[in-house]
Formats: C-alpha cells, structure tokens, sequence
C-alpha cells in the first residue's frame, strides 16, 4: 500500500486539475496551462478579472490541499489600440 | 476604406462590465463597426448575456457577432441571442449581412463553426455515431457558411466565426488540441467565396495571423491574444472586388 503524500503532483492531478478549471462553473477558464514543476504546479494564463485569478488559486487549493499550485496568472489589458492594421 | 474593429473572447460576466466601456467609447472615431468572434459570456446565461448587452450596446457603431462554444454552456442559446438582438446586435449563424458604410458596402457572414481539425490530421465521417456527429456537425457548419459568404452581394467580404479556419493562426497553443480548436473545411468556405479576411477567436494562446491555403488573410482576434480592447483593420473598399 501506498500513502498519499505532500509529494510532487502526478500526471493524473495535474489533467484532473486542468480539467477542473473548465467544468467547474465558478472558473470555466480553457485558457490556464498547468505546468508540472519541481515543487508543485504552476498555473499559467490570462484572465478578465482579478476576481477570477483569485478565484482559480482558491478552487484549487481548495480542492487539491495537498498539492502546492502557485498562480503566474495575469489580467488581461483592455486598452484602445494604438495601431491599426492597413490591409490594402 | 472600410474600417473594421474585432474582439473576441470577451467571456463577460458581472466582475468584467465596464472594463471595456473607455475603449469602446473610442468606437465610432475609429471604426465602422465591431465583430466580436464568440464567447461573448462565461457560460451562456441570460444574465451573462445581459452583461455583454450593458458592454456592448449603444456604442455609435453597428455591432454584430457569432456566438462561441461558452454561450452553448447552459442551453440558453435562444435566450441569450434574444437578449443580444434586443440590444442592438445582430447575432449571426450560418448568415449573413451587409452594412453601408462610406467606404462600401461590408458584408459580413458567420457561423460559429466547430473543431474537427486540419487537412490530413482530422476526424473524419466514419465509425461510431458519436464521431459521425462530431463531423457532420463540422461540414454542416462550415457548409452554413459557405452559403452564406457565396449569398451577399457587397464590395467587401468578411467572414466572421469562433473556431479557428487554419492552423496558422493556432501557433503557440499544443498541436494535440487544434482538433478541437477549429477545422479545414471552415478554411474551405471561407476560400469558395471571394472573402477578404477572415476573423475568429477561440485559441487563448494562438497567434494573429494567418491566411487560407487560398490566400485570404485570417486574424485570430481573441482578446488574451489581441491583448488590447480590440483590433482596427482598414480593408481597401469599393475598388477591391474590381
């Protein structure tokens, strides 16, 4: 037998994770790529609200309390363009 | 000139409205209209729907669009095109639609589209019923648009959908998913007509630019890729069909 450990995520958390970030209605994101590191998972990806980078960290955590997920997830500008793209 | 702006992706919900509204405010001096490629809303809601209304109505510029795989979510796709059209915005789905504009008359056909993947690396109408689903939901999509790009009668065409119509425009996302990213045979409609640029959105990590294998310019205007409200394309008017 085998005990479950703190230790580094395997593949099957990591697809059940990215999965998750989908189906799970208070995220829905398609968009956020979990990278296996080292030390754990790191989420990447860009998101429209602050709130819902929050709110990814914090269903996952919730989720998954043993595995170690940081967040590189940004929000994405919403700015005028400067340019315009002449397509003669 | 025909001045066209795009976004698509927008994926509104309460927590996004009026982070795109200063932007948009610029509209009318830069634009003729606004397309927005699909997933307008996180999960199809009426609600959500009544989000991009807020967003997106009452801009001073035509506003029309196609509907994303998030809008399918929860089943309330008559409910949130109504929304939509109550609010100004003409919603598109294996039709079409052309606007006067003082460059031209812009036609603009659309469909949603779907995955099924590209030339010799795709599904095919074969096997259990499932898969034949998958395809034949992709040939009859890419078909509705086709039709609907070979139907206006217009100096500029525009062909607007959510998946993707080439792989060009994928790059940077893994090649294990484009299969459900977007299909050949959108490429194909797109090339059966006499389009002038093809916009979709869809692919989050993909790449602006691209063309069909028939040589119209593809942009994948999907805001995390675009990276600002939205993107301005001049396209050459009147003269450009001649």
């Amino acid at each position: 037998m085998t005990e479950h450990s703190a230790g580094p995520p395997d593949e099957y958390v990591e697809a059940e994770i990215h999965r998750m970030l989908a189906e799970d209605p208070a995220v829905a994101e398609q968009g956020i790529t979990v990278v296996r590191r080292e030390r754990g998972l790191v989420l990447y990806g860009e998101v429209e609200s602050p709130h819902r980078r929050e709110e990814i960290l914090r269903r996952v955590s919730e989720r998954f309390p043993d595995v170690p997920v940081t967040s590189d997830i940004g929000v994405i500008r919403t700015q005028a363009p400067t340019q315009v793209e002449e397509l003669p | 000139m025909i001045r066209i702006a795009a976004v698509g992706d927008v994926h509104l919900d309460e927590d996004v409205v009026g982070r795109f509204r200063p932007a948009l405010e610029e509209l009318p001096d830069c634009a003729d209209v606004l397309l927005l490629a699909g997933d307008l809303t996180r999960h199809g809601t009426e609600a959500e729907a009544r989000c991009v209304a807020r967003e997106f109505g009452d801009l001073g510029v035509p506003v029309i669009t196609v509907l994303g795989n998030h809008d399918h979510q929860c089943d309330q796709v008559p409910q949130v095109v109504k929304v939509l059209a109550d609010a100004g915005v003409t919603v598109l789905e294996g039709t079409g639609t052309v606007l006067e504009t003082p460059g031209g008359r812009l036609g603009v056909a659309g469909v949603k589209g779907f995955g099924g993947g590209f030339a010799g690396r795709c599904a095919s109408d074969f096997g259990e019923p499932e898969m034949k689903a998958f395809i034949r939901t992709t040939n009859e999509s890419a078909g509705a648009l086709g039709r609907a790009l070979r139907g206006l009668d217009c100096d500029v065409l525009v062909a607007l959908t959510h998946y993707s119509p080439v792989p060009d425009t994928l790059a940077g996302e893994p090649l294990e998913i484009y299969p459900f990213l977007g299909c050949y045979q959108l490429g194909q409609a797109i090339d059966s007509a006499p389009t002038a640029l093809a916009l979709h959105g869809h692919a989050h990590h993909g790449t602006e630019r691209g063309t069909t294998p028939g040589g119209v310019r593809v942009r994948n205007v999907a805001h995390p890729v675009i990276k600002q409200a939205y993107s301005v394309f001049h396209l050459g008017g009147r003269d450009h069909l001649d």
